[in-house]
């Protein structure tokens, strides 16, 4: 050892009044979060492996419990090594609501990956350049969505899609996602804002990123519900919920979402709004994420006051007398063959959407069970997981197929694809049913 | 005379195998007999502390310098048993700036690298530790594994000629007048690997000089032969935290006081410790109020141990001494220094030395002295190397750790396994064979077990305190029973069963000390498994009476 | 609970109308699901809050009703014949034996072939994965070929790559528990399987989707199935009946048992294995299947944080406080409403009646730390040494107290206070968050919650009619 080992001022009494210590300080980044003491919890019962998708059909992942309290326990505070199967997880989140003893899993998955990809994958990797892109499809969409023909014209070529598999590693097996010729948010500027005026009932509504992009019909289809409650609907700006971040470990991008967000919801709050959003998986984000992974001021009251559309309504409507009065008459609306999206599970709400509609004469919702339907977000998009994810999918769309349904209905933008991808048919999303309901087909605007 | 051996080591603790190692390297035949196995006295529980020095800097200087030796040659010796956590003595708001500074100072009186950091920078490198910390100093302390350290040097000594028996219980030490020429022994299941199940057997050792290293239990065996080592057993308890709260050693920095010091240990983080006098190192209380008084105080350090998984307590019993006369009242005023007793000198008895007090983190250099004075004795003229030749899974652990191979293992468990296992790690990993992880809480992996089970045979406890497999947090629940299924079909069922119960007690009883919140429900778990689903606590096939099969439904619809 | 937020800043705003139900059951294990059942055969509206996922899912899929008595006498050939003799304050006794009947017979009739056992009062000994036979009253159709008591020899396989199960061992443990046959044992590697870590349900998932897979490093495929019936076979030396650790398929089982045992020309069986355990998971799934058929509204994924009791106190307490209480009246009069936390809002969910059946210290319907043990919902009393030392005794297998912590109950099932007085008029509990028996040691767990839940579960929806 040498003399630099010893400090200069052996008193060392000038540091001491300077300990105002902010704690967030100390775990500055997402990444560098402890979560060893969440293994605590954990009693080894494999509940939660015996609920992941993935384990059950790809033997190279290793499962929730070693990917989260097994490998957090193992890990000392130096340790960077995070392997490299973390990245086959597809965030569906079920290890979190599986596990019986409340082990933070998906939180120490996020937080992992985050670090491989902070420690192990380069930046200049093409798996690293394909991630961040679909992890930022908020920042590709506007563009389409300005030349949305060309841009659905582009995307289909066959060419494109060969070209994205071999220098993206982007799927050829699955059509991308036609972008609307009109935004949500363009059609509410064009019809002049909110129709309802309130003080008493207001709601921010978090569209998210696909309902404006690319199915504005189901975020219209929110506002004509809602305004038929008496609501008076806001739009705050937004920036991408984070779920394709955190999926693909770029924290920073998420980060830097979620404080978009959490300033212009908090401020909704402080109106008098509560939250309400369309998609399962910008709801379980908002809800479960942001209050996991970041402290910006004002988190933990937007998670606490972020509602999904159908149960708000469900809890503050008398919705089930609203819609005994409603009957929707015709084969369009007859039967559908409902996925519960695992985010929408995560959140408590897989039993809502056939609950409500029951409700409804002459609307049949059959659950189609509790399986994933494999797509994860931007999992399935991926030319490496393509393969697996539709094994996931596998018996979803057998239980479709059995259902007497002939078209499905969701909650989730990508399930929804998912759904169509391997069935063939349409997917409907439940606000839309409602609306019908409700409002009549062709809801005036 | 021609005796068995030429030395006779009593103890299979760090000192007993010290000198075992040490002697065997000059060439002396050597036995080491341990009642249980190794490490099952005083080394086995400790805190895992690989001691600076800081800790003496204040109160006894002469140990503080031994200790900071001796924790740079270990760590070149035995690196693949040492945790370079480095450690903080961390003052709040009580505590006092004379002693702070006393303590810097002493420090650099004994040559201990010390540097003292902010609160706010102890806190950057620990963030768990409390707000209200003042300011801290850093000194290079580490984390050592006792149990791996004393096995290599068991190991070590083997291959070099000696004989280590474990489950040999010295009966009597046998004298002829005025000089012991060796002991009785009794092995539990024959001599050689452990064995359950094997007939036990006695057997007469006799040698040219025995060496008493059986610390705390030192006086019992002196007494054998009407001598008298007048050892003052104390006992400190040990609590062991679920996860590592802390990477770094913490102490509090004040004068002498219990539960002071958090140890990351391994998986884990052991809290210590307390110090209280015992008349038997075999037969005393563990209390509540003890576990309880560690975990309450330490979480002025550390406050998220407060609620924090505990997943099991021990207990240690330090084997102090001083020389009669001295009558200090407080044990922890007893010095930490060791004792050679030559009985020649002192008794008038020749053959034997008994060594008493001392401390792990110095046991080489302790061995080492003791091992010149037996050479002495026997007239042999050799030198001492232990402080140079590394333990065996030391050697070049910089190709290891440079080394990608993950041996097809997840990273952590390659990881984890590769530190375990030292330089020895290719030699255990390579296989063509299925290597599952058998303890999923450690990252052990069935390679690893069986390479523990050649070297020790039938006892579980023994594979344990080689590879850790059964010492995380579902302590041995899902995993001990597949620990004795690697006993098969080498050994058979009733052996393998025996020596699962065996094994499922032992983990039981340090759990029973950390019954509450997650652990308990971790133990109905255990309970559930083993009781509900294998009915391994109603077993019929460890019942005397035959079972009337008959009786009960065998599937036919009448 | 883990959830549960205090501070007014982060709580949701209250909702105005709750969601409203006869009966509302917390937990979603056997004893909850079982409750829910009952309750639902009258025409009440029914709904089932479960937070995480139940303990069910770890269990071994069999349902015990009592394999030992208290004193631990056993194995028992009649399980029937000593639930008279149990001590007070035991599930069973509050309950009384015809309705422990009345649950199975109930039982029986919703998992139809799934489980056999029905066929006689006799208990079945049923080979576990550690080794040794366990008594049991019903078991899975998938276990049935594998019973100790008949004798024909059995082949046990094992693979190396499933370390819990090891077919060499589990023989000569078998032979040393004196059953009347041979068994042999083999371990094998699993076709299809690529790393030494799979998960049991990827090995159920090869077989249930037949998936192909490559043998012996060759590049033509067969189909999984196949491929394990052919590895078997060359070491089959003409045993009738091949076990397996339970890992053979999941929603499909029997067509996987039955295309291996045709492949193989014997009769095929599972043996019961530990958590993650595939016949608790199947035995799960069947329950969750007949809640949806019986109409029970299911909602999961929350937890219940707390409750309000109703203003205007219970309608079976007198209306003048100053009446003269009587032993029943309940101590904190009538349950309005829950109220269910959806990640930081609270939602009321409002009943008539309440079935609490949140598990066990593994379930954490019970739970403690170092200054005692509570039940976290509604803080009914949990009878506990107050010393944490008389928690347990040094044997790991002794008597354990506590194993049997969990709540006091009157022959209502309504959890009791301290003076034995019931704690609420309308809530009632069932399964493992009841105290008094150690199920463990008496393997009785499956049938204390079958009983209770059902037992619960009927009086529930009675009242509701009332």
């Amino acid at each position: 050892m040498s003399e630099t080992d010893h400090p200069p001022d052996d008193g060392a009494t000038e540091d001491r009044s300077s300990d105002e210590f902010e704690p967030i300080q100390v775990f500055p980044e997402a990444e560098a979060m402890d979560l060893r003491p969440g293994a605590d919890n954990c009693y080894k019962c494999s509940t939660c492996d015996t609920n992941c998708p993935v384990a059950e059909v790809d033997d190279e992942f290793p499962g929730p419990k070693f990917q989260g309290p097994e490998q957090w326990r193992l890990k000392r505070q130096d340790d960077h090594d995070v392997d490299e199967s973390v990245m086959k997880c597809s965030n569906c989140m079920r290890c979190d609501s599986a596990c019986p003893s409340e082990v933070p899993l998906s939180q120490m998955h996020n937080t992992a990956r985050g670090e491989y990809i902070e420690e192990r994958m380069s930046r200049f990797s093409r798996e690293y350049l394909r991630n961040r892109l679909l992890a930022n499809y908020r920042r590709l969409a506007p563009l389409a969505a300005t030349f949305p023909r060309t841009a659905n014209f582009v995307m289909g070529l066959s060419v494109t899609q060969w070209l994205g598999e071999k220098t993206l590693g982007i799927t050829s097996e699955r059509e991308l996602p036609d972008f609307a010729t009109e935004t949500f948010r363009e059609w509410w500027t064009e019809r002049g804002g909110p129709a309802v005026e309130s003080e008493a009932k207001q709601i921010a509504y978090f569209h998210g990123c696909y309902a404006n992009y690319n199915t504005p019909e189901v975020a219209k289809a929110l506002v004509r519900v809602y305004e038929h409650f008496g609501y008076e609907i806001m739009i705050p700006e937004q920036d991408c919920s984070g779920t394709p971040m955190f999926a693909n470990g770029m924290l920073e991008d998420a980060r830097r979402a979620a404080e978009t967000n959490v300033a212009e919801l908090a401020a909704a709050l402080e109106d008098g709004a509560d939250i309400v959003a369309s998609c399962s998986s910008c709801s379980m984000s908002i809800r479960q994420e942001y209050p996991e992974l970041f402290d910006f001021e004002g988190t933990a009251e937007v998670a606490a006051n972020t509602w999904d559309a159908l149960e708000y309504l469900r809890v503050h409507e008398d919705l089930e007398a609203e819609l005994a009065d409603a009957s929707l008459e015709g084969d369009e609306y007859d039967e559908f063959a409902y996925h519960a999206p695992c985010h929408a599970r995560n959140q408590g709400l897989d039993g809502q959407t056939v609950d409500v509609l029951e409700a409804i004469d002459g609307v049949e919702a059959e659950d189609v069970g509790d399986s994933c339907s494999g797509i994860s977000g931007t999992y399935g998009w991926k030319a490496e997981n393509y393969e697996t994810s539709m094994k996931i999918g596998a018996a979803m769309f057998e239980h479709m197929e059995g259902a007497e349904a002939e078209q499905g209905l969701t909650e989730c933008p990508t399930c929804s694809m998912q759904m169509g991808h391997g069935t063939g048919y349409e997917i409907t999303h439940t606000l839309e049913i409602l609306e019908a309901a409700l409002v009549g087909d062709a809801g005036a605007a | 005379m021609a005796t068995d051996t030429e030395v006779l080591v009593l103890g299979g603790g760090s000192t007993g195998c010290g000198i075992a190692r040490d002697l065997a390297m000059r060439g002396l035949e050597v036995t080491l007999v341990e009642r249980g196995n190794l490490t099952d006295g005083t080394t086995g529980r400790m805190h895992g502390l690989l001691h600076s020095g800081g800790r003496y800097a204040v109160s006894d200087q002469a140990s503080a310098t031994e200790c900071i030796e001796e924790n740079e040659i270990l760590r070149d010796i035995a690196g693949h048993c040492v945790e370079e956590t480095g450690g903080l003595f961390v003052q709040l708001p009580d505590d006092s700036d004379d002693y702070f500074r006393e303590k810097l100072e002493g420090c650099r009186d004994c040559n201990i690298p010390a540097r003292v950091l902010s609160g706010r920078e102890a806190r950057e490198i620990e963030p768990y530790l409390t707000p209200d910390i003042e300011r801290a100093i850093e000194v290079p302390d580490g984390a050592v594994d006792p149990f791996r350290l004393c096995v290599a040097n068991a190991v070590d000594a083997e291959a070099h000629g000696a004989r280590i028996e474990t489950h040999a219980e010295v009966i009597d030490l046998l004298r002829d007048g005025a000089d012991v020429y060796g002991v009785d022994v009794r092995h539990d299941s024959g001599p050689g690997k452990r064995r359950h199940a094997a007939p036990g057997s006695t057997e007469e050792i006799t040698a040219e000089y025995v060496v008493n290293a059986t610390g705390a239990w030192a006086g019992q065996i002196a007494a054998m032969a009407d001598l008298e080592v007048a050892v003052r057993p104390s006992k400190g308890v040990m609590t062991i935290m679920n996860v590592r709260q802390v990477d770094t050693v913490i102490n509090r920095c004040r004068p002498k006081g219990d539960a002071d010091i958090v140890v990351p240990h391994e998986t884990t983080a052991i809290l210590g410790t307390t110090d209280e006098e015992v008349s038997d190192p075999d037969d005393y209380p563990e209390a509540q109020w003890e576990v309880d008084q560690v975990i309450d105080t330490l979480a002025d350090l550390v406050p998220i141990l407060e609620e924090a998984r505990t997943i099991r307590s021990f207990w240690g019993v330090r084997p102090l001494y001083e020389p009669p006369g001295t009558a200090t009242q407080d044990p922890t005023d007893i010095t930490r220094d060791f004792f050679l007793l030559d009985h020649a000198e002192r008794d008038g008895v020749s053959g034997l030395s008994s060594i008493v007090g001392g401390k792990f983190t110095t046991y080489r250099a302790m061995a080492e002295e003791i091992s010149d004075h037996v050479c002495g004795k026997l007239g042999v003229d050799a030198t001492c190397a232990t402080a140079e030749e590394p333990l065996p899974g030391s050697e070049n652990l910089a190709v290891l750790e440079d080394g990608m191979d993950e041996f097809g293992l997840r990273s952590p468990v390659a990881r984890r396994s590769k530190q375990r296992l030292g330089s020895r790690a290719s030699d255990v990993l390579e296989t063509d064979d299925a290597n599952p992880v058998l303890c999923a809480c450690e990252g052990v992996t069935r390679a690893e077990v069986r390479d523990a089970i050649q070297q020790s045979g039938t006892d579980l406890n023994a594979v344990r305190i080689r590879t850790r497999a059964s010492m995380g947090n579902c302590q041995g629940g899902f995993c001990s029973q597949l620990l004795a299924t690697e006993l098969h079909p080498e050994y058979d069922e009733a052996t393998a069963r025996s020596a699962l119960d065996e094994l499922f007690q032992e983990r039981w009883k340090g759990q029973r000390h950390a019954l509450w919140g997650e652990q308990l429900s971790q133990a109905m778990v255990t309970y559930a498994l083993h009781a509900t689903t294998m009915n391994r606590d109603r077993d019929p096939a460890a019942s005397d009476g035959s079972l009337e099969y008959g009786a009960f439904d065998d599937g036919e619809v009448r | 609970m883990g959830r549960s937020s205090t501070e007014p800043s982060t709580t949701g705003r209250c909702a105005e109308v709750a969601i409203s139900d006869d009966v509302l059951v917390i937990g979603g294990g056997l004893a909850g699901a079982m409750a829910a059942l009952a309750a639902a055969e009258r025409d009440v509206r029914v709904r089932l809050v479960t937070y995480k996922q139940s303990t069910l899912r770890q269990a071994s899929g069999l349902i015990d009703v009592l394999g030992y008595a208290p004193d631990g006498d056993g194995p028992l050939v009649d399980p029937f014949e000593a639930l008279e003799g149990l001590p007070t304050g035991h599930p069973y006794e509050r309950v009384g034996s015809e309705a422990v009947r009345e649950a199975l017979a109930f039982f029986d009739e919703v998992a139809g072939d799934a489980y056999v056992g029905d066929h006689t009062d006799a208990n079945a000994l049923v080979p576990t994965h550690g080794g040794t036979v366990k008594p049991t009253a019903r078991y899975p159709t998938a276990t049935a070929a594998g019973l100790a008591s008949d004798n024909r020899d059995a082949l046990l396989v094992g693979f190396e790559t499933l370390p819990d199960f090891d077919g060499p061992l589990a023989a000569s443990h078998l032979a040393a528990a004196g059953v009347p046959f041979d068994a042999r044992g083999v371990t094998l590697s699993f076709p299809g399987i690529e790393r030494d870590d799979a998960k049991v349900t990827r090995y159920a998932h090869l077989l249930e989707r037949d998936e192909a897979v490559s043998v012996d490093d060759s590049a033509a495929t067969v189909g999984a199935r196949d491929a394990l019936a052919e590895s078997v076979d060359e070491h089959l030396e003409g045993e009738p009946r091949v076990g397996f650790p339970a890992i053979l398929g999941d929603e499909r089982a029997d067509e996987v048992r039955t295309a291996l045992g045709e492949g193989l020309g014997v009769d095929v069986f599972e043996v019961p294995m530990g958590p993650p355990s595939l016949p608790g998971m199947r035995l799960s799934d069947l329950l969750y299947d007949a809640l949806e058929d019986a109409g029970v509204r299911v909602t999961s994924g929350v937890p219940v944080v707390d409750y309000e009791v109703d203003p205007r106190g219970s309608s079976d307490t007198p209306a003048d406080p100053s009446a003269a209480k009587t032993s029943d009246d309940p101590a904190r009069g009538r349950i309005d409403h829950v109220v269910v936390d959806r990640n930081g809002a609270e939602v009321p969910h409002r009943a008539d009646q309440y079935v609490l059946a949140t598990g066990g210290l593994v379930g954490k319907g019970v739970r403690s730390d170092r200054e005692g043990v509570r039940e976290p919902i509604f803080d009914c009393h949990v009878p506990h040494p107050e010393d944490r030392y008389d928690w347990f005794v040094d044997g790991v297998f002794g008597d354990q107290p506590y194993a049997r912590f969990g709540l006091d109950v009157d022959r209502e099932l309504r959890p009791l206070e301290t003076d034995s007085r019931p704690t609420f008029s309308n809530l009632r509990a069932a399964g493992a968050v009841l105290g008094g028996y150690d199920f463990a040691a008496e393997k009785s767990g499956s049938g204390v919650s079958l009983a209770t839940g059902y037992v619960a579960g009927r009086r529930a929806s009675t009242a509701v009619i009332r």
